[in-house]
């Protein structure tokens, strides 16, 4: 895993968006908060944030393993 | 007329046993008539030691005297402690189950939630509590043994450390087995063609490692687990709540206004411990805000020592891995469904104030409390109430 790269795939999908929302409140503009999630998590919670004017993008790195990016 | 059905089976403090009195006599001084709410008090366990403690009695005395309220204490459990001559002498009000038919308490708890609910085919019991540690589960077996009697399907959520009586190979020398008691409960739901729906939350499986990742497939499969328990996402759990039927747990209530409304039921989640030094209070948010994402209409009360998670401004050090539960509250003020209050008698019992980051979270008192228990508040509708306490 690359360095500052959180793994975040053991959370509940709520969970999740609670980390993040957590997270992304703290982030300066232009920064980014990268992590590992699974697809269920991708599809639900991450997504979502594009909504909200973040940009979320991600690589798959394993069969049910994607490194998400998102950003302001 | 509505029903509400309590089922109380942790220590109830003085405290507690103050605010239930109060609640339940502001229910009583503003409802009557068609309105009016009968109240059933089911005491087992724990519980059990306020009816004998002067700490808590009185208010039990309280709530006994209204018209409304019928207290049933657990005989068997009452025999057990060596409290049954001294309920039943000192407190009239009490009703306490007993005599020759084995356990009479719970076949009286599954029929008051039956009598309410003419067309019920099931009911659940959210078990937050390990197996021996505890005598909870000994509890839902006993429940759930009476809901099969009655004909009815049994559902078990495991939460928290309710996810133990997953694990295979249980081998008490001294308590009953639970991990046997529920692959009997499953089997004998199957044989009489009613199947049970017993499911374990993958999030509190996952960190008990009962759900444990294949590298293989990327994908967590059961470790070390009974069959009849499945081990779901708790967005699959909490699917469950939006249908009407009973759900109990350690200390529980419902309160039935009109049993053949189809809006789904309004939960109630009460907030009880301080904040970090064990999951109650994670548990409890992280059930409450999925809840309320899935459309469920949700409030959490911080209460008794749950204030404190409202109190002064936490910090996490950046080496240590917990939720701020502070910043998961004010990151979630804007979910629709989801409403926060503080309940300010256990605020000023304490001498603290809610920090000023928490200012816009509502106060409410037992008067304000009693409103949202009962369905009374204005402009709001809920047939049914569901409440549950961490």
């Amino acid at each position: 895993m690359e360095n500052n790269t959180k793994d975040f795939t053991e959370l509940t999908c709520t969970n999740l968006m609670i980390k993040l929302k957590i997270l992304l409140n703290r982030l300066p503009n232009g920064d980014s908060v990268r992590f590992l999630a699974t697809r269920e998590q991708v599809d639900n919670t991450c997504t979502p944030f594009s909504g909200q004017g973040y940009r979320v993008s991600w690589d798959q790195r394993g069969e049910n393993q994607f490194l998400v990016q998102i950003g302001r | 007329m509505g029903y509400s059905t309590f089922l109380f089976c942790d220590p109830v403090s003085a405290e507690r046993a103050g605010w239930f009195s109060g609640v339940m006599q502001e229910a009583a001084s503003t409802v009557s008539g068609e309105s009016q709410v009968n109240v059933t008090v089911f005491l087992t366990g724990d519980a059990l030691f306020s009816l004998v403690d002067s700490r808590s009695r009185s208010s039990w005395n309280r709530i006994g005297d209204l018209p409304s309220v019928r207290i049933i204490a657990d005989g068997d459990e009452l025999r057990l402690q060596g409290l049954l001559h001294s309920v039943s002498s000192q407190a009239q009000e009490i009703h306490i189950t007993g005599g020759g038919e084995h356990d009479p308490f719970w076949e009286c708890v599954v029929s008051t939630l039956k009598t309410h609910r003419p067309g019920m085919k099931r009911a659940a019991f959210l078990l937050c509590n390990s197996p021996y540690m505890s005598r909870v589960p000994v509890y839902m077996l006993r429940f759930f043994s009476r809901v099969q009697k009655a004909g009815l399907v049994p559902e078990m959520y495991n939460y928290l450390d309710g996810v133990h009586t997953l694990h295979n190979g249980q081998r008490p020398s001294e308590f009953e087995n639970i991990g046997r008691g529920v692959s009997a409960l499953a089997n004998s739901g199957a044989l009489s063609g009613r199947d049970t729906w017993f499911a374990a939350c993958s999030r509190c499986a996952t960190a008990r490692g009962y759900y444990q990742m294949n590298p293989g497939t990327g994908f967590c499969e059961p470790a070390s687990c009974i069959q009849e328990i499945a081990i779901r996402p708790l967005k699959e759990i909490l699917a469950r709540f939006f249908q009407d039927h009973p759900i109990v747990s350690h200390f529980s209530g419902e309160c039935v206004l009109d049993e053949r409304a189809k809006d789904a039921p309004h939960l109630v989640v009460f907030i009880t411990s301080p904040p970090y030094c064990s999951e109650w209070t994670f548990g409890g948010l992280s059930l409450a805000v999925a809840a309320a994402m899935d459309g469920m209409r949700t409030t959490v009360v911080f209460i008794e020592d749950g204030v404190f998670a409202l109190h002064g401004t936490h910090d996490v050090p950046e080496n240590d891995k917990i939720f701020n539960i502070q910043e998961m509250v004010a990151v979630t003020t804007d979910v629709g469904c989801l409403r926060y209050f503080v309940h300010s008698p256990s605020l000023n019992e304490r001498g603290i104030a809610v920090s000023d980051d928490f200012s816009l979270i509502r106060k409410v008192s037992d008067a304000g409390l009693a409103s949202i228990l009962f369905g009374k508040e204005p402009g709001e509708h809920s047939p049914i109430v569901r409440m549950i306490f961490f």
